[in-house]
């Protein structure tokens, strides 16, 4: 069966495929295709995680590029990781696909929407089953295109466009650092594949300084794309595309992909510990400072978009600091209640037509599914005992204590104050207190839209119990057991670590209890006292301004200066060899006087030449 | 059965047929496209004659002088690379031809016929096995090209033409004055005696050989064209008639960097490599000083014209890179961009039809009145900026894998290349696609299935390429083998 794994990445392919020939006589039948082909690839998806479960890991491949010697594959590999990404998502596009078809049932271009759902899943699928780097890439780049398209989907509005604009360049600067890497990579152990890497790695094939180098250059592509400082602009802006495409792309897979290029290629990082502190500081650092973004801002999508950036942040710390199993664990409970929250904003925001918190309140009682299930998403995402975020982010603090990164464990403990205040103020501002919405009627979604979400919440709140030190860790067992690179130490942790993350969390609560839902402190308490910070941070530390006047304008700059030499340099002498030719011209012209004479000297110096140079040549012209 | 000549002549059908013809549109539309047709057919027999193995050269006697001293042949053949480009040609040819049947408005009859005097330039220059040969058919293409521009091109078409005919005139004549001294000395002209020749090098100076290189790199080099020789092919892309500049970005411009990578590279490999990292300059400064210039300007034309610059940069990075993953990364880039220009220009031709501008500041939202043309449109943007998937990967992978061997630092600051060639394309393809429509247009319509055929042949063959390389370095293996004991790798 695991041979047969590309299967998986083709049906959505297929989906897209369909869609974009056909789709136009289909119309609103065109959910069902995608949602079809999306089910089939999740239950490959589920038989082949048994499969390796039951088996083993496999794979297969074919030679794809030859240069002279050289030999570029592929094909398919499944490991714990990659059979766990394919389950994590084949399962949240699956359900995406089924609450695309509540929420954008009004849509007219439903077809192409589902069509690009396609290309997406088929990318995606396609990168965390890729065997070597080279094939990783082109995934990598192409669901880059996925989520450009998406992002873009409201194309006449300007603000998508430049959402979508910004998404794809500012990922490519990324990707550019990836491919740098991969290319350095080759040229040190001879191959793209993942076992020859680790192998020549393990090896010791690659100089340490040049190994540092390929690791951070590798990095970078993850920095892009999973919205780490300082390239993490375009992730809040992404907002501007549908919100199932959020849910799906913008929190659960692909902004995932990064965490998962650095965990595909963790042996790389480990041997080489300058690497793994960039990895953990970056990390570190994303997650405090996206978190503090996130507090202050209004936008129901934008709160949970720097959250996102949060999370990630949370997942690079713990693979820097060694927390393998950690980070990846987080990716995956992640990828549950982020989608879960999404998908439930965005049932919120189809209710009552807004995406402003001011303008929203007191929808628990209006929505009777939709409330239950943020709630679990935020006690999940909090750190609530017991719901699967608690679990997840307990292993990274465990591993950043265990690494020796006391700061990053205290940062990590900050944030997560941060974040449970700024999800608990989110909740209490949507769900509670009297209805600000210029909307009298507001109604439950529909049942396409709600089941997802239900199933999402169920996962999202029992996901943890797959990796706990008192249930067992099974989760941590598998993932590492399967490589001989792969080092794996269970953290049988102090339990006042767990108290204190337990803790904080229910102090983050309770602050956004007694500002939001008591309303017995001030709100305007920040913006009123340091009015100086409340701006920085409002306006996102001005790191978009700090681009556009810097990055860009320089880059116009070097344009208009190429124009400048264009016009004044290159032309100007250009125009001189035309003058000097025009000029030679009309000196023959003038020996064209029509006097004897002057014919007669010309051909007498011609002759003479030509008898010079057959003398002087030997007889060659 | 001399096939290659029977190709290089077959338009000659259609000339004459045209020559008879009363000038009825319909039937001159009709008898010029199939006049495409026939070398296209033809091509793809020799396509399946070389992979069968069969012999495809030829050899006649032809001129003789100073008492059999000096001996042109009438000699003709082709290797993967050659047999591609002419694969390009035909192709490109025959979907040019159809454009410019529904384009071109008045004189459709001459123009057909320039065109297909053009066609067999094209075709010449890719099979001539002799240097002379070469410049003769070199030289029929430049005419054909000059009332093609200056007759049928927009405002500034004559300004363009002369530009065109000057440049080229240069390089030509350089070409003329180094085949000729090339002759006197070895005594032949023929490309495979002169390969044998320089390799044993006994019978021409060092000097001589660095000089016949350099010669051959600003002959070559108007063609690319490399930066600063480029302006007459910007001045180009702007003003010609969109048929003729499919072809000429498709075809023409391929015969500089075939040129560098035949002659330059292939006679005069030591040499060549000697100053690779000159050469890695000039396609350092072409990718950046294109890509820069192409995000600052307010001309869809003029963008993808420095798009073409900045792109054949990477064809130079790759050839100064002197090993297999370069030299064919370059030639993958120069077969990638013929298809991915022409599509470029085949949109904007029909963008222009319709709203009548292509000023970057009046056009916009364009998705919304003609989605199958901005589905198209952005598509071949994907490509030109390099996605996976399309050709254009294919080809900026593997002449930056080359690069990195060689020359890292020099990759290194190419690949700002890369994302400067996301950040003008999508400027300008966004700009016209999505957002607000600027100016609404009166008959706007979408693509027609004719023009359909096209863009949807030409977008095929991108992401064939792209997805299955194979297609490519099959044909290509034994030409690489024969490139590179010349450059001692």
């Amino acid at each position: 069966m695991l041979e047969n794994a590309w299967l998986i990445p083709l049906f959505p392919l297929l989906s897209f495929l369909l869609l974009l020939f056909f789709g136009k006589q289909w119309k609103e039948k065109s959910s069902y295709v995608g949602i079809g082909f999306t089910g089939v690839s999740f239950l490959l998806s589920v038989i082949v995680l048994f499969t390796q479960i039951a088996n083993g890991s496999g794979g297969a491949d074919m030679v794809w590029l030859t240069i002279g010697q050289l030999e570029f594959r592929f094909g398919v590999i499944v490991t714990p990781l990659n059979a766990l990404m394919l389950v994590i998502v084949s399962l949240v596009s699956f359900l995406v696909h089924i609450y695309s078809k509540g929420y954008m049932h009004s849509d007219e271009r439903l077809t192409t929407f589902y069509s690009y759902l396609g290309l997406f899943t088929f990318a995606m699928l396609a990168l965390v089953i890729s065997p070597n780097l080279l094939q990783l890439y082109i995934f990598w780049e192409l669901v880059g295109v996925g989520s450009f398209l998406l992002i873009g989907f409201y194309f006449y509005k300007e603000e998508a466009k430049a959402a979508a604009k910004k998404a794809f360049v500012m990922t490519r600067i990324g990707d550019v650092g990836l491919l740098i890497g991969m290319i350095l990579l080759f040229w040190q152990v001879g191959s793209l594949e993942f076992n020859e890497i680790f192998a020549g790695v393990s090896g010791g094939e690659v100089p340490e300084g040049l190994l540092t180098l390929i690791a951070i250059l590798i990095f970078v592509g993850a920095v892009g794309k999973s919205g780490q400082f300082p390239l993490h602009t375009w992730l809040p802006d992404a907002m501007e595309g549908p919100t199932p495409v959020s849910a799906l792309i913008h929190a659960a897979t692909m902004v995932a992909a990064g965490v998962y290029l650095v965990a595909a290629l963790f042996p790389v990082f480990e041997a080489s510990p300058a690497a793994m502190t960039v990895v953990a500081v970056v990390g570190g650092f994303t997650a405090i400072f996206a978190a503090t973004i996130g507090l202050v801002q209004t936008d129901i999508k934008r709160v949970l978009a720097y959250s996102t950036v949060s999370q990630l942040g949370y997942m690079m710390m713990a693979l820097g600091a060694a927390g393998y199993v950690a980070g990846v664990f987080h990716l995956m409970t992640h990828a549950f209640f982020k989608a879960l929250l999404f998908l439930a904003a965005g049932s919120v925001i189809h209710a009552v037509h807004t995406q402003n918190i001011e303008k929203m309140g007191g929808l628990w009682t209006k929505m009777r599914i939709t409330g239950p299930v943020f709630l679990i998403g935020t006690l999940a995402i909090s750190g609530v005992p017991l719901f699967s975020g608690f679990f997840s982010k307990d292993e990274i603090l465990l591993a950043t204590w265990y690494d020796g990164r006391y700061g990053l464990f205290i940062i990590g403990l900050v944030a997560a104050f941060f974040t449970a205040f700024y999800m608990f103020r989110l909740f209490f501002m949507v769900f509670t207190g009297e209805n600000r919405s210029a909307l009298s009627e507001v109604r439950e979604s529909s049942r396409s839209m709600t089941i997802p979400m239900v199933v999402l919440a169920f996962l999202a709140a029992f996901a943890g119990y797959i990796n706990t030190p008192r249930f067992g860790t099974f989760l941590g067992d598998w993932l590492a057991g399967d490589s001989e690179f792969l080092p794996f130490e269970h953290h049988e942790g102090p339990v006042w670590v767990m108290l204190a993350a337990s803790l904080i969390a229910f102090a983050g609560i309770g602050l956004a209890y007694l500002i939001y839902y008591k309303k017995s402190l001030q709100r305007d308490f920040l913006s009123s006292h340091m009015p100086a910070t409340y701006t920085l941070v409002f306006n996102k530390y001005f790191i978009d301004e700090f681009y556009q006047y810097t990055v860009e304008y320089a880059a116009r700059a070097v344009g208009y200066l190429g124009s400048f030499i264009e016009k004044y340099i290159v032309e100007v002498i250009v125009a001189a060899v035309a003058g000097v030719t025009r000029a030679a011209g009309s000196l023959g012209s003038k020996l064209q006087s029509g006097q004897v004479q002057t014919y007669g000297a010309m051909a007498f110096i011609g002759l003479a030449i030509l008898v010079f140079l057959v003398v002087w040549t030997g007889g060659y012209l | 059965m001399d096939w290659l000549t029977l190709m290089i002549f077959s338009p000659l059908i259609g000339i004459l047929l045209l020559s008879v013809q009363s000038a009825e549109r319909k039937t001159v539309s009709l008898t010029g496209i199939l006049a495409t047709v026939l070398p296209l057919l033809l091509s793809l027999v020799i396509y399946t004659q070389f992979h069968g193995g069969g012999n495809l050269g030829v050899s006649h006697g032809w001129i003789s002088f100073g008492n059999g001293m000096f001996q042109v042949n009438y000699e003709l053949g082709i290797d993967g690379f050659s047999l591609l480009l002419i694969l390009l040609t035909t192709i490109v040819s025959t979907l040019s031809a159809s454009v410019a049947a529904a384009q071109i408005k008045q004189g459709l009859k001459a123009y057909f016929l320039w065109f297909l005097i053009l066609e067999i330039g094209m075709l010449g220059v890719f099979t001539a096995e002799n240097l002379i040969l070469f410049f003769i058919f070199f030289e029929i293409t430049l005419v054909p090209m000059f009332f093609l521009i200056g007759r049928w091109g927009f405002v500034e078409r004559e300004k363009a033409a002369y530009s065109f005919l000057i440049y080229n005139g240069l390089g030509s004549a350089i070409l003329l004055i180094l085949f000729a001294a090339i002759f006197a000395k070895t005594g032949t002209t023929n490309i495979e005696e002169l390969k044998a020749i320089m390799a044993s090098g006994e019978a021409v100076s060092e000097e001589f050989r660095y000089g016949s290189m350099l010669a051959l790199l600003v002959a070559f080099g108007v063609k690319l064209p490399i930066v600063p020789l480029h302006t007459w092919m910007v001045r180009v892309h702007v003003h010609a008639p969109i048929a003729v500049v499919m072809i000429h970005a498709g075809i023409l411009l391929k015969i500089g960097a075939y040129g560098l990578i035949n002659f330059g590279l292939g006679i005069f490999g030591d040499q060549f490599a000697k100053v690779a990292p000159f050469i890695a300059i000039l396609g350092l400064i072409n990718l950046l000083y294109g890509a820069f210039l192409a995000f600052v300007q307010n001309e869809l034309k003029s963008v993808f014209a420095y798009s073409s610059v900045s792109h054949m940069g990477i064809v130079l990075l790759g050839v100064a890179a002197m090993n297999e993953a370069g030299i064919q990364g370059a030639i993958f880039q120069t077969l990638s961009h013929g298809l991915i220009a022409a599509l470029l220009f085949l949109l904007v031709g029909i963008i222009h039809q319709r709203t009548h501008t292509t000023k970057l500041s009046s056009l916009g939202g364009l998705a919304k009145g003609m989605p199958l043309a901005a589905g198209f449109l952005l598509a071949a943007g994907m490509a030109s900026l390099g996605l996976p998937g399309m050709s254009g990967f294919v080809s900026e992978f593997m002449a930056f894998l080359g690069l990195f061997e060689t020359m890292p630092w020099m990759a290194a600051i190419g690949t700002l290349g890369i994302i400067m060639t996301a950040v003008y394309m999508l400027r300008a393809v966004l700009g016209v696609t999505y957002g607000k429509t600027i100016k609404s247009f009166t008959g706007m319509y979408d693509l027609t299935r004719i023009e359909m055929i096209p863009a949807a042949a030409l977008l095929a063959l991108i992401v064939l390429i792209g997805v299955y390389p194979a297609i490519i370095t099959h044909t290509l293996q034994l030409t690489l083998e024969s490139i590179m004991p010349g450059i001692g790798g």
